[in-house]
């Protein structure tokens, strides 16, 4: 089975790859162009997908990816169904700082809280931060791109400051609390 | 990885043709780092090529990579990028400068934080101190109760003295102010009041034995609860003719429906 690898392709200079995942393909065009807009230090290569595993055509010529994105919308429920089973395609040593979630819509009602909780399970068992975004408006649009900005310059490697993804990571995973734990 | 493309950005910086040598020395040590990179990229293609899918638990794995990285860090020595100063200087500047505009927003923020901190202690306090209030109250309360709740038959009685002592003082002192305020606008008629001889002669043989209106009343509210089955008070000489039309008219006193000469108090409600 072919599996997304961290660390199988050569790095391009001063380049940062990001993959977006996503299933219904709301977020992604409007964050891409975000990102793209935002970073004018270094290339950014934003590729799109509705979900893994990536079609085996473009293996050759893709980068190497230096951040996966999740992006699970709550309002509905194949979002996280699609999100549970696009993980099963990745390398475990991606978990290593290389996956964020994204979740949109978490203040919707009382079905994206229960969603929310099983995201934030989730990102837990892999260790992973969990961003929320909201994508109505530019404004969130553009502030989801600054944070998705940050963490994948340091998985880049572009902090200068001792940051490596790894400790990133550990910093900022989802951490559930035992209340979560007992609902 | 990490000094290649910080590497670039200097290189962009420094435009000025005295700094081409500098420029040389840095993009002789980017190659050399890249074929390290190079190096070691092959090196784990072929790790990963030969023992793929060991994709045993996650948390041992992460824990094989941070304990790798924590001895690499150990390891690692910090040493300049250049011994160019010119470059040094440059980034030495950039990187202080970001550093500065990094502490300043941390600054803010924990200012922020304390703000609010210190708004949510004080609306914490006055909310203690408002139940605190609640509860002295409600423990006042508590044991004025309990001591209530506690009556034995001999602090039942204790009240019951108590009361009727209260109410015989309250009674006492109503008839003294009663009889101060009759002595006072309802005093016995002067026998020297004003009137001819004739008339004043006449006047003082009945008025020796006049009772006072207080002692009207006196004996009006005797026979009343003494003798409840009759309460008629005869009058006769001793009672002043104008007090009793006073009673009369002012409904303190009835006469009695038959014999013109009795009268008796009227009932309150």
């Amino acid at each position: 089975m072919a599996l997304l690898t961290p660390y199988s392709k050569v790095p391009e200079l001063n380049t940062a790859t990001v993959l977006l995942v996503e299933n219904e393909e709301e977020l992604q065009s409007k964050l891409a162009n975000a990102i793209v807009q935002y970073e004018k230090h270094f290339n950014v290569n934003v590729r799109l997908a509705r979900k893994l595993p990536l079609p085996v055509e473009n293996k050759e010529t893709r980068p190497r990816i230096d951040l996966i994105v999740f992006i699970v919308n709550l309002l509905s429920e194949r979002s996280l169904q699609s999100v549970e089973s696009s993980l099963a395609h990745l390398h475990s040593d991606c978990f290593l700082g290389k996956v964020c979630f994204l979740v949109t819509d978490a203040r919707c009602g009382s079905h994206t809280q229960e969603r929310l909780v099983s995201v934030r399970k989730l990102a837990a068992s892999h260790q992973c931060p969990v961003l929320c975004a909201e994508h109505r408006t530019a404004e969130g649009v553009n502030a989801a791109a600054v944070r998705l900005l940050n963490i994948l310059k340091v998985t880049a490697g572009m902090s200068p400051i001792a940051t490596t993804a790894l400790y990133l990571s550990s910093l900022t995973r989802c951490s559930v609390t035992s209340d979560l734990d007992e609902d | 990885m990490t000094p290649a493309p910080s590497k670039q950005t200097e290189m962009d910086q420094d435009s000025q043709p005295s700094e081409v040598a500098a420029k040389a020395v840095l993009l002789e040590e980017c190659e050399e780092q890249f074929g390290l990179l190079q190096k070691l990229q092959n090196e784990i293609i072929l790790a990963d090529t030969e023992a793929n899918d060991d994709q045993s638990n996650e948390a041992v794995n992460r824990l094989i990579a941070v304990t790798s990285e924590l001895e690499q860090w150990q390891e690692m020595e910090p040493k300049l990028l250049t011994t160019s100063p010119d470059v040094l200087l440059a980034v030495g500047k950039e990187e202080l400068q970001r550093l500065n505009s990094q502490l300043k927003m941390v600054l803010s923020c924990s200012q922020a934080k304390l703000d609010a901190q210190e708004k949510i202690l004080k609306r914490e306090q006055t909310w203690q101190a408002e139940k605190k209030e609640a509860l002295n109250a409600v423990c006042e309360k508590i044991t004025r109760l309990q001591r209530e709740n506690e009556k034995s038959e001999h602090s039942v009685l204790q009240d019951m003295k108590r009361k009727i002592n209260n109410l015989k003082d309250y009674h006492s002192s109503l008839m003294e102010m009663l009889s101060d305020m009759l002595a006072e606008h309802f005093p016995l008629p002067d026998p020297q009041g004003n009137g001819t001889k004739k008339k004043r002669a006449a006047a003082y043989d009945a008025e020796i034995n006049l009772i006072s209106l207080s002692e009207i009343i006196e004996r009006l509210t005797n026979k009343t609860l003494e003798t409840s089955h009759d309460p008629y008070v005869t009058t006769d000489d001793t009672f002043w003719p104008p007090y009793t039309e006073m009673l009369l008219r002012n409904g303190i006193a009835t006469r009695h429906p038959e014999d013109c000469n009795k009268i008796r108090l009227e009932n309150f409600f």
